[in-house]
């Protein structure tokens, strides 16, 4: 018997993944063009965005060397964490969770090769958002500085054993988190992380103040300023030691001391990390199936509370099933409250938003901020929508068959759906506008128009958004996957059209209107005819999108059948 | 009663279901045997909604499932081979929200979840997670809500998978009074001793076509005398011969 090396076992990945390719979906080919052209563009862009600002600190001579040491060194930390944490996530799937690990675990696999498989595939997995964000950067910034052939050579050899360092320290967690507690309270747990962890992101961002920088007569604190970002940066972590690396090379220099420190920790951590799995990992691995009794809410209140609302028994049971469902899945409310915490941030910037300052157009611009206002709102229906109620059909999963066998109509279901993802994200952005607007001091005639755009958004996008989601369900994903494949891109690009649509027809007629507040002109063009017509329009496209998909969406329910 | 007639299922240009007429009446327990992907489980999967015909029409109670999808569901229960339930939901919820979709009213339903759950020996779970749950205690869970609504047709797709001895003496013992109280009951099945006890007629499929139906006895009578046990005539009527060839194979 021969024993095949590790990489044996990433086969089934491998096959999966071509025969997806081989056997061409319907939109595939437009898929492909879609991810392909916004990969593109962002790259292009992060290219360009890099290559102008390392040219302009070039000017600055020492201090724009200085600078851009110091940028590098917090790319390389911002990775860092982001790594570990997308590390300790993926490697609780790809070590615990997986379903292919029941086939695994029961084949006489040795404890080190299944490691090594696995881990190859967690370094991937959690490193290639990373690596494809880097390159483009990097690039732009050896274009800038006229750097030698062996800065890319150099970069390749850094991002390696940068990206092994952290995802092995989260795998590393995961095995810990594991063994000490059963993999599905392991995952909640990993939930909590994750907000810690943003909500650090966001003390940090208060605590820098980046509105600082937009003050006229604070630009001589600039130095102090990238100062006070210095002292987080300790030699100690594996992102001084990249930047080190990657700052010497660009002026030709080899920096051996940094980058050995980089190799030698990656390899000696994949070395400890592979004896621990081989001795943890069957223990962590077995405590993790063995969660059965975990503890759950009852919710006992939301059948009385659904039970006042006047709608048709058989939606209100539908409404309960989908509250509950909801409720109990940890990693599907917490994200709601991240997204609830970055809208609360957002508010508060707008209290301590000193618009005083700019004499003469404070006016004006507070109530273009009311407009911006309408864009932000709009995105921010438009990332609920697709992370919510976008996965709502598909989140029947493997038990559709329940509601389909059943005496209900298909587009029943649906518009409860509809309902149920329409009330939340309504109340929400609705309330975001109201208090953003008072926060600023919005014209009340401009504040009515913008709480009519956010209603008539509301509508329309959380009709798209199910309608869409019916039409491309995939029905077992979890709802991230959902809203990140083809169908939710899509939904996004129309949403993100639709919100500019719905700015358009908004801003015109406020632009006309706020002009002529502040020339105190009587005379024409006259407001109201304009304002009527946009109004007219708005009202008619959204309850178009709404109704047409939809119906839609209906259709394609019944056609599941085919 | 359950009618389908030339029924026709193609996936691509492969014909799973080619051409199937039969009809279950009342108080009947009619048997659907047939070797691996014969066709049985989508047969069901059209009987029940799941799956549209490609040519065909199904007739539930006298509902048309085309015309008049409503009604035909509304008298039909259907047990699926997988038991995929709501994860997230407890027994009681999900038997309450299922009894909810078949219309039933919330006091009546509350005392018949009990009674099904005692039936099927799931009291003791009726709080617990689904997702806590056995594949055989999930079946049961399918079982009870399938009969919920009191249907008078009944589709069940191999029914006893993953039930231990006592529950499938249980399950038995369901479907026959079900029976006798007038339920007709198409089945699919893999166990030929349980075709054997408990059908009135067996159709036998094989590549999407019926290839013999009848009573359990005219069924044996097929096999030309002899071994007159039903494994023996179904191997011979989908070409078991090849099951020699294992000797050799070993
Ligand atoms: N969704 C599908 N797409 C394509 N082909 C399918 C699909 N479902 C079933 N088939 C094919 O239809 C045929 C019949 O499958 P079916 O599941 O009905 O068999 P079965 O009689 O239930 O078999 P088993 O005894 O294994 O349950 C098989 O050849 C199968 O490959
Ligand atoms: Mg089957």
């Amino acid at each position: 018997m021969t024993v095949r090396p590790f990489p044996h076992l990433l086969l089934p990945d491998l096959l999966g993944a071509r025969n997806r390719a081989r056997r061409g979906e319907r939109g595939d080919l437009r898929r492909a063009l879609l991810f392909g052209g916004i990969g593109l563009t962002v790259g292009l862009a992060l290219y360009e965005g890099s290559y102008w600002v390392t040219g302009h600190l070039l000017d600055y001579a020492e201090l724009g060397d200085y600078l851009l040491r110091l940028g590098l060194s917090w790319l390389f930390l911002t990775f860092l964490s982001f790594l570990a944490f997308s590390g300790i996530v993926t490697a609780l799937s790809t070590f615990f969770l997986a379903d292919d690990l029941r086939l695994l675990m029961a084949a006489p696999i040795a404890a080190r090769r299944l490691f090594h498989a696995r881990f190859a595939r967690t370094l991937l997995q959690a490193s290639w958002m990373v690596v494809i964000f880097l390159a483009p950067v990097l690039a732009g910034i050896g274009r800038a500085r006229c750097a030698p052939a062996a800065f890319y050579g150099a970069a390749l050899l850094t991002i390696v054993p940068f990206s092994m360092i952290p995802v092995a320290a989260g795998t590393a967690a995961t095995l810990l988190l594991v063994n000490t507690c059963p993999a599905r309270r392991a995952r909640d747990i990993l939930v909590l992380m994750g907000l810690l962890f943003a909500a650090s992101l966001v003390i940090l961002l208060r605590m820098i103040r980046p509105e600082q920088l937009l003050r006229v007569e604070s630009l001589p604190d600039l130095t102090s300023f990238f100062a006070s970002l210095q002292s987080p940066i300790t030699p100690l972590l594996p992102s001084f030691w990249a930047g080190e690396t990657l700052f010497a090379a660009l002026a030709g220099r080899p920096d051996w001391v940094h980058a050995a420190a980089l190799w030698s920790t990656a390899l000696a951590a994949i070395v400890v990390l592979s004896a621990a799995s081989a001795r943890w990992h069957f223990a962590g691995y077995s405590r993790s199936q063995d969660a059965p009794r975990a503890r759950f809410t009852r919710l006992a209140a939301v059948a009385p509370l659904a039970r006042l609302l006047p709608i048709a028994p058989v939606r209100r049971q539908l409404l309960i099933k989908d509250l509950k469902i909801f409720l109990r899945d940890v990693s599907q409310w917490s994200q709601l409250l991240l997204l609830l915490a970055l809208v609360l941030l957002y508010l508060y910037n707008f209290s301590v938003l000193d618009l005083q300052r700019i004499p003469y157009m404070s006016g004006f611009l507070k109530n273009l901020y009311a407009l911006v206002n309408l864009g932000l709102a709009g995105l921010v229906m438009a990332t609920l929508c697709v992370r919510f109620v976008f996965p709502a059909v598909s989140a029947e999963g493997a038990a559709f068959w329940i509601i389909r066998t059943s005496p209900i109509g298909l587009g029943d279901f649906l518009w409860s759906k509809f309902w149920t993802g329409f009330a939340p994200v309504f109340a929400l952005t609705e309330a975001l506008t109201l208090a953003a607007n008072r926060f600023l001091g919005v014209d009340p005639v401009l504040e009515a128009a913008t709480s009519l755009a956010v209603a008539l958004l509301s509508v329309a996008l959380v009709g798209l958004a199910t309608g869409m989601g019916a039409r491309y369900p995939r029905f077992g994903g979890d709802p991230g996957q959902v809203a990140g494949s083809y169908g939710g891109v899509a939904f996004m690009i129309q949403a993100v059209l639709l919100v500019i649509v719905m700015m358009a027809l908004t801003g015109w007629p406020a632009s006309v209107y706020l002009l002529r507040q502040i020339r105190r002109a009587a005379a024409p063009p006259p407001v109201w005819p304009l304002a009527a017509l946009c109004a007219a329009a708005a009202i008619a496209l959204s309850l178009w999108v709404w109704l047409a998909s939809m119906r839609s969406g209906v259709r394609a329910l019944e056609r599941l059948a085919d | 009663m359950i009618a389908i007639r030339d029924l026709v299922k193609h996936y691509g240009r492969f014909a799973a279901v080619d051409g199937i007429s039969l009809e279950v009446h009342p108080g009947e327990i009619h048997g659907f045997l047939g070797p691996n992907g014969a066709g049985k489980t989508t047969t069901l999967r059209m009987i029940a909604g799941l799956a549209k015909p490609t040519a065909g029409t199904i007739v539930v109670n006298g509902h048309d499932l085309a015309a008049d999808p409503d009604a035909a569901k509304m008298s039909l229960g259907y047990i699926p081979d997988r038991p995929f339930i709501y994860e997230k939901l407890t027994a009681g919820e999900f038997l309450a929200f299922h009894g909810a979709l078949y219309g039933l009213e919330a006091g009546p339903l509350e005392a018949r979840i009990a009674d099904m759950l005692a039936l099927f020996e799931l009291a003791r779970w009726k709080d617990e997670l689904v997702e806590s749950f056995s594949h055989g205690m999930k079946q049961r869970l399918v079982m009870c809500a399938a009969f919920l609504h009191r249907p008078r047709a009944l589709v069940v797709d191999e029914p006893m998978v993953g039930l231990d001895p006592r529950g499938a003496r249980l399950v038995k013992g369901v479907f026959r009074a079900m029976s006798a109280r007038g339920v007709a009951m198409l089945m699919s099945t893999h166990t030929l001793e349980v075709a054997q006890e408990m059908c009135d007629r067996i159709s036998i499929i094989q590549k999407g076509r019926i290839i013999a139906s009848g009573t359990v006895d005219e069924i044996r009578a097929m096999g030309g005398g002899g071994d007159d046990r039903l494994t023996a005539v179904f191997l011979r009527l989908t070409g078991g011969g090849a099951l020699q060839e294992i000797d050799e194979a070993l």
